[in-house]
């Protein structure tokens, strides 16, 4: 299949190359990520050119050398490393907690078959309940402190490593799992030899959108009650009236988020090896 | 390598009464009264059209399907449940994707210890041409290919009777041909009883010492016919033209008056 694919790609690929150089009026070719760029790019122009213009009010819309500076002297300040240091903390234990625990409820749900029965319908209802919907509760039960922000976040984690993994172990082709019969693996070494290597890209993906939300709901938690972390910064910025801060908050997230969901795509790639492509 | 004397064995006594799933609408009658003999170091072909119950005669063999009235030996010793004592190949060659040419074969010593498995996956790699590609991935192989390490997989841990449910199938006709050299090849080295199952007659008959006809419905055996010709056999010899040409009219008068009364 994989090489099928591959081969139409590069048929394909080969195919484009053919239309270009045939093709005499486009025959510089541009690479795709300056093309993509390119829209990005005029808007921050076109942004700090009418700022810089007097055009938008600054205290609305500063311009983006304007938040450069803010995010800048927020970093000589010290206050940056520590709202970053505090968020990233958060994300990072909530996810663990999170995520082993969807590891553990989707593994045993996923091989056995008793507990699928007894535990997956009760996942699925609360699954249905949007999880921001039970902050009042954890904050009545958990206080305002960490805790609550921490079982939040980990809520979030929680599902879609338990959807992915559980799904992924019970849909492991059978035919494969007749091949482990047939060399007369226990249970034990079938789960750890065929079961788990052959979940495991599925489980990437629910360890990843389990990260992603992560980060949703530490934005949620911060904004609803905190005295630091960069959602502390935006609502600060937002009570005194500093746009500048919130549009800093708004990259800081963008770039943590990326960067953790990239680290988190090189371990699947590292733990997937010769698949990963 | 070792053992000679032993691998002489792999007698099959097959007695299967009876065997049915739970169908579509009620039950669905698969195999009735199947009795064979298949002798050490036998190479029998089952052919038959689909539905006439060859494959799951060949799981009942390999011990994959355990619902059955009837009794399955090999070397006198009852069956139950799968066995290194046998190896299986699938019409798909059922590689795990994860890991390389030579630690699928070597999957197929799973249960057995391990300690001087590194000559034996060798050998098999060697045997079946593949062993300039032992670090390679499923994905990296062609058709023929996969299906060579699945063989060696199979045979890695030297088991008594090799079972090959339509194995070359899937291939295309050139490499199917080269295909069936090959396994004549193998079975040649190793001395191993081999049962294939597959519906293509010419495949039967320049492949096997006794040809088993089964018909459908319920799956029984219709016909067993040896093919006495020297190997490697000639494709377009008289004689191999001949059985082929018995074989196919096998297939295609009616057998039994049961039968005639239900089509007629």
């Amino acid at each position: 299949m994989r090489t099928a694919e591959h081969n139409r790609g590069l048929v394909w690929r080969a195919a484009a190359a053919e239309a270009r150089v045939k093709s005499p009026g486009n025959r510089i070719r541009i690479p795709d990520r300056l093309i993509g760029g390119i829209i990005p790019l005029g808007v921050l122009l076109l942004w700090e050119l009418l700022a810089r213009a007097g055009l938008l009010p600054p205290n609305w819309l500063p311009a983006p050398t304007v938040i450069g500076q803010t995010l800048y002297q927020l970093a000589v300040a010290g206050d940056l490393w520590r709202h970053v240091g505090i968020t990233l903390g958060r994300v990072a234990l909530g996810f663990w907690f999170g995520a082993v625990a969807g590891t553990l409820v989707g593994g045993l749900t996923g091989y056995f078959p008793l507990a699928r029965k007894l535990l997956d319908p009760t996942v699925q209802a609360l699954r249905s309940v949007p999880s921001i919907a039970w902050v009042p509760l954890f904050l009545l039960w958990l206080g305002i402190q960490e805790t609550s922000k921490i079982t939040l976040i980990a809520l979030g984690a929680f599902f879609p490593v338990y959807l992915n993994l559980s799904v992924a172990m019970r849909h492991v082709d059978p035919k494969l799992l007749e091949v482990g019969k047939l060399y007369r693996l226990g249970s034990f070494q079938m789960v750890r030899r065929v079961v788990l290597p052959a979940a495991l890209p599925e489980y990437i993906v629910g360890l990843r959108s389990g990260l992603g939300l992560a980060w949703m709901f530490v934005v949620a938690a911060e904004l609803l009650g905190a005295s630091c972390g960069i959602g502390y910064l935006m609502v600060d910025g937002q009570m005194t009236g500093r746009a500048g801060i919130i549009l800093a908050s708004v990259l800081l997230f963008a770039l943590l988020g990326r960067a953790t969901d990239w680290m988190m795509s090189a371990l699947g790639r590292r733990l997937l090896g010769p698949r990963a492509r | 390598m070792d053992d000679k004397g032993s691998r002489q064995s792999g007698m099959v006594d097959i007695q299967v009464v009876h065997k049915a799933f739970a169908g579509f609408q009620g039950r669905l009658l698969a195999l009735k009264d199947v009795m064979l003999t298949i002798h050490p170091g036998e190479f029998v072909c089952i052919v038959g059209g689909s539905g006439c119950g060859k494959t799951t005669l060949l799981r009942i063999v390999a011990g994959l399907e355990a619902d059955y009235d009837g009794a399955v030996f090999l070397d006198g010793k009852r069956i139950t449940g799968t066995g290194l004592d046998r190896g299986v190949v699938f019409q798909e060659h059922r590689l795990l994707s994860w890991l390389t040419v030579r630690e699928n074969v070597a999957f197929g010593l799973a249960g057995l210890a391990t300690g001087k498995s590194g000559a034996e996956v060798r050998h098999y790699l060697n045997l079946v041409g593949l062993d300039q590609f032992e670090h390679e991935y499923p994905h990296q192989l062609s058709g023929g290919m996969s299906q060579r390490v699945a063989i060696a997989r199979a045979l890695v841990g030297r088991p008594r009777l090799l079972l090959l449910d339509e194995p070359f199938a899937s291939l295309d006709a050139l490499t199917r041909m080269r295909m069936q050299q090959e396994i004549l090849r193998i079975w040649e080295a190793e001395r191993t009883t081999v049962v294939l199952v597959t519906h293509d007659i010419e495949e039967a008959v320049y492949l096997a010492d006794r040809v088993v006809v089964m018909s459908p419905q319920p799956g029984t055996i219709r016909t067993v016919l040896p093919v006495r010709l020297e190997r490697p056999r000639d494709r377009t010899d008289g004689e191999f033209i001949r059985i082929r040409k018995s074989l196919h009219n096998e297939f295609f008068t009616p057998c039994s008056p049961a039968g005639l009364r239900k089509t007629r």
